[in-house]
């Protein structure tokens, strides 16, 4: 432990330097503009703080690309339960599906309500966690950044300057992270196959690479930027971006939504005891 | 319990020490000398990966009655009678029930392989014989409807076997008994590896959120006592209970660092719906290397179907 720790500060000090060098010298795409600098962490290990809860504002977790309203799938509904319109948050708006993966993600649109991991309420994996319309808490410390998330309660450790590898398949995969200046980019591997990035069946295998990158540009706006990468899925890697926002209510807090109790009757009704 | 008490009382006194070192050093005495950890902003340092496993009951046995400790002799023999009485790796009497029961042989479980720490022989250490307090009359018409439960539906079965949560307070189980804290300025975090529960706990005297939201874990909030932190949690669902309690359980959690592996964990039940009186037990909590895991269990609870269908075909075959 003692080790690990002194690896840490001695890591740090190395990421600082560079810091200063890459909003100096080279701000790439995605990263603080130099007029903004963000609050230091509460550590003083010279990190930007990103600890809060935090909550994207977009309509992704329907359908990452573009998309026009629509009706929704239960017709008692209505207007209150169908499907808004975004402008999609992926970059140049294409996802190259080989074309065996295009076709099964049409097939996984068509059979939504059947296949999307959400509806059963298992745990959503990384990206989608981000972008559901719930908000997640950053705790940051500077060994260990835990991402915890309302939905389901997920939740995820990233370990920070770290080499360890999973010892199996997640659901929410296992994350590594470093500081790129005042960037935290998170490194994601050992998925399983069954998640999906949204409910417009947009979906990858369990060979999924995600590399996160979080760039605090003002208080209260985090830019999010995920490039995926599945060379069994996807011709090229793709990207996607948008902000995410702090919740800025004095009471802000995680509620719960544990939501097995609520797909029990859905996924375990034909087992029940016949009256 | 009269040894733990006196041990109380001199960390008690040595939280009052701490205080005026603070500002001098920043670092807290502990009882015995050592400066205790404390964060970057002052705080008591609690962070780490503590494990609860235990093999000392949470009750004190018959057997063990008017003896609130072991000695160390005692506690190696009991350590080595209980290794011996769990041990699932054994197969004789192949083919009977018992040896069936040991398909999770011992490679699965994780119940740990000691007493703790303080010798104590029961982890209930309020009321004194180490026995939770009986149940009022209501309680009691609770508990005996809840034993009557079978397999209808999942609304009959546990909320660890419908993977919702193990929930509060934490007490050791057979297996998955690692905690992960965390802190922040105005948060401490305990991470549950097992449901992958992160409760997020305010220390900035924020009030309790409405009772009108009531929820699995509760609604919690901390502050420091001293080198302690005591933390309240109120609110709780009427779906979720410990040991028959209501939702007006008032469950009252204190965490003190006591040494660099050791984090004193203390809970009191305060529930006069079910108990006759308030109770409170203790579990040192151990630092350890092992690292927390995701643990999915919703995702694959093949259990839970495996057993409606069980019921189900055995109501057929009747």
């Amino acid at each position: 432990m003692r080790i690990r720790i002194r690896g840490a500060i001695v890591a740090g000090g190395a990421a600082l330097a560079l810091a200063v060098l890459s909003v100096a010298v080279i701000p790439t795409a995605g990263q603080a503009p130099a007029t903004y600098k963000a609050p230091r962490s509460p550590f003083k290990d010279g990190k930007p703080d990103l600890n809060g809860i935090w909550q994207a504002n977009n309509s992704a977790n329907w359908d990452v690309q573009g998309h026009a309203a629509r009706q929704g799938p239960v017709l008692e509904l209505g207007a209150a339960f169908s499907i808004p319109a975004g402008l999609g948050v992926v970059e140049g708006n294409d996802i190259p599906y080989q074309p065996w993966a295009a076709a099964k993600k049409k097939e996984n649109a068509a059979n939504w309500l059947t296949l999307d991991p959400e509806i059963k309420c298992y745990m959503p994996g990384i990206p989608r966690a981000t972008y559901m319309p719930y908000p997640f808490q950053i705790v940051q410390t500077p060994t260990h950044i835990l991402m915890a998330y309302e939905f389901a309660s997920a939740s995820r450790t990233i370990y920070m300057n770290s080499k360890d590898e999973s010892p199996a398949d997640t659901w929410m995969g296992w994350s590594l992270g470093r500081w790129e200046g005042d960037t935290l980019v998170i490194d994601v591997t050992s998925f399983n196959d069954q998640t999906w990035f949204d409910r417009a069946g947009n979906f990858h295998s369990e060979a999924l690479h995600v590399v996160e990158r979080y760039t605090p540009v003002s208080r209260d706006v985090l830019q999010y930027e995920v490039t995926i990468e599945d060379p069994k899925v996807f011709t090229r890697p793709w990207k996607m971006s948008m902000p995410l926002y702090r919740r800025v209510e004095n009471n802000a807090q995680l509620l719960e939504y544990k939501c097995v109790e609520f797909v029990e009757e859905l996924m375990y009704g034909h087992l029940r005891k016949k009256k | 319990m009269a040894i733990f008490e006196r041990r109380s009382k001199v960390l008690g006194a040595a939280a009052g020490v701490v205080l005026v070192s603070v500002t001098l050093a920043g670092q807290a005495p502990a009882s015995h000398g050592k400066p205790l950890p404390r964060t970057a902003w002052g705080d008591p340092d609690l962070q780490g990966i503590w494990s609860i496993a235990t093999i000392t009951p949470f009750e004190r046995p018959a057997t063990l009655a008017g003896k609130p400790v072991l000695t160390e002799e005692e506690a190696a023999e009991l350590e080595k009678q209980t290794l011996k009485t769990s041990n699932q790796d054994r197969r004789d009497g192949a083919g009977t029930d018992v040896d069936l029961a040991r398909a999770y042989n011992d490679f699965w479980w994780d119940r740990g392989t000691k007493v703790v720490s303080t010798r104590q022989t029961s982890l209930v250490v309020d009321p004194p014989d180490g026995r939770v307090p009986a149940f009022t009359v209501e309680g009691q018409k609770r508990a005996t409807a809840r034993a009557a439960r079978g397999y209808d539906s999942w609304e009959d079965r546990s909320l660890w076997e419908r993977c919702i949560t193990r929930g509060l307070p934490m007490i050791p189980g057979p297996y998955n008994n690692n905690y992960q804290i965390l802190q922040t300025p105005g948060y401490v975090v305990i991470l549950h590896e097992m449901i992958h529960d992160a409760r997020i706990i305010p220390l900035d005297g924020r009030p309790h959120i409405s009772p009108a939201i009531r929820q699995w874990f509760g609604d919690s909030r901390g502050r420091w006592e001293g080198n302690t932190l005591v933390v309240d949690t109120k609110h709780f669902t009427d779906k979720v209970s410990f040991r028959g309690s209501t939702e007006d359980l008032h469950l009252i959690e204190r965490f003190t660092r006591t040494d660099a592996s050791t984090v004193r964990y203390e809970f009191t039940i305060d529930d006069p719906k079910t108990f006759t009186k308030k109770w409170t037990a203790a579990i040192p909590m151990t630092n350890t290397d092992e690292q927390i895991f995701e643990y999915a269990c919703h995702e694959g609870n093949y259990g839970m179907v495996n057993l409606l269908k069980g019921a189900r075909v055995l109501e057929q075959s009747k």
